[in-house]
């Protein structure tokens, strides 16, 4: 297939890193081949017929290859493969273990928005959204792609220490019967039982209820 | 219902799965199995058509199908030299023998019909799964367990 002779060691570790199904390539470079080494990439979806060139990643110098348009389909599942080339020697073609976009994504966590009243406080939760191509394309919250998917919230009193935990389903939670004038920190968590998934906890956002007024 | 457990309903027939097991269990031994497949441009379950494009008047009839073509085509041919996949692989196949009871009761019941497209696309796995030999085959459908999982 008019390919240079094979005798260059192979690149490694070659992995996609996924984080709310953007997919990227990436591999390390072959052991002792200093600078100067190039890449090209091509991908295949399981199943399907044949191997496709990526043409963006044709004698890159990169070790990275964003795939997440050609792995946008999450109901398919997806190999993709990495050659290197320096000065007319190249290394074999080294694949990924099967990619499946679904039960291999990591997630973010979701974004908190709190508001206080003298004695509760509101909490409203949004799932990130899946890649998408553009900024204009269409928006797919993540909640889309997985129906199971639940928020494990924490709520943190400043003053006493206590902690309470919560799961649910829905984006909204009201948390009663709190201390007037107090500080409270919340922070919260996406859990996903069908794959099991889940993604780490969002940073804490703080807020104090307002003061009683009949004091 | 025990932690894990999920109930399906497929029209009238409503079947509690261990999902969380069977999961569990297949991500546990996927790039090991995966491993032993090397034909990536065939897939058993998606070709041609993925299992998506399943009717959901069709979903019962073709998960019995699969549920009964995992226990009768695909554990038994799956032994590999790995006593550690080995007993994860009939760990699975556990779970799987006791969806499958449930669905034959709702079969039994006509709560599980098969249309015309359902007995199609299972003609379809089984005429991919016959043109590889048993063991590859084998080990190429239980390396797509997922893409079953997925679809569920």
């Amino acid at each position: 297939s008019g390919e240079l002779c094979c005798s260059l060691p192979n690149p490694k570790n070659v992995h996609f890193e996924s984080i709310n199904m953007k997919n990227v390539l990436h591999w390390s470079a072959p052991e002792g081949t200093g600078d100067g080494v190039l890449y090209k990439v091509k991908y295949l979806v399981y199943g399907a017929g044949k191997w496709i060139r990526k043409p963006e990643c044709r004698n890159i110098s990169r070790t990275w290859c964003d795939l997440s348009s050609e792995t946008s389909d999450y109901e398919e599942q997806y190999y993709a493969s990495v050659k290197a080339f320096l000065n007319g020697m190249c290394s074999d073609w080294m694949e990924t273990t099967r990619f499946n976009p679904l039960t291999d994504t990591k997630i973010d966590p979701p974004t908190v928005s709190v508001s206080s009243t003298e004695k509760s406080i509101s909490i409203i939760l949004t799932a990130p959204e899946k890649w998408k191509r553009s900024p204009e394309g269409e928006s797919v919250s993540l909640l889309q792609v997985y129906p199971g998917l639940q928020y494990n919230v924490s709520v943190l009193n400043k003053k006493t220490k206590k902690r309470w935990f919560f799961s649910i389903s829905n984006n909204t939670l009201v948390v009663p019967w709190l201390e007037p004038g107090t500080a409270y920190c919340v922070s919260a968590q996406i859990h996903i039982t069908t794959p099991l998934l889940h993604s780490g906890f969002s940073k804490e956002y703080c807020i104090a209820t307002l003061n009683d007024k009949t004091a | 219902l025990t932690a894990g457990n999920k109930i399906f309903h497929f029209g009238p027939c409503r079947v509690s799965i261990s999902m969380t097991e069977i999961r569990s269990g297949f991500t546990a031994i996927k790039d090991n199995i995966q491993a032993r497949d090397p034909i990536r441009t065939l897939s058993i379950l998606s070709y041609p058509h993925s299992l998506h494009k399943v009717k959901s008047s069709d979903r019962c009839c073709v998960t019995h199908h699969l549920f009964n073509f995992y226990m009768d085509k695909v554990f038994k041919h799956c032994k590999t030299e790995d006593s550690y996949i080995n007993r994860k692989i009939s760990s699975i196949a556990n779970s799987f023998l006791s969806v499958k009871r449930k669905l034959e009761q709702c079969h039994e019941q006509n709560k599980c019909m098969c249309g015309q497209e359902s007995t199609e696309k299972f003609k379809q796995i089984l005429v991919n799964y016959e043109g590889l030999n048993v063991t590859s085959a084998a080990i190429k459908s239980l390396g797509e367990l997922d893409i079953l999982l997925d679809w569920m």
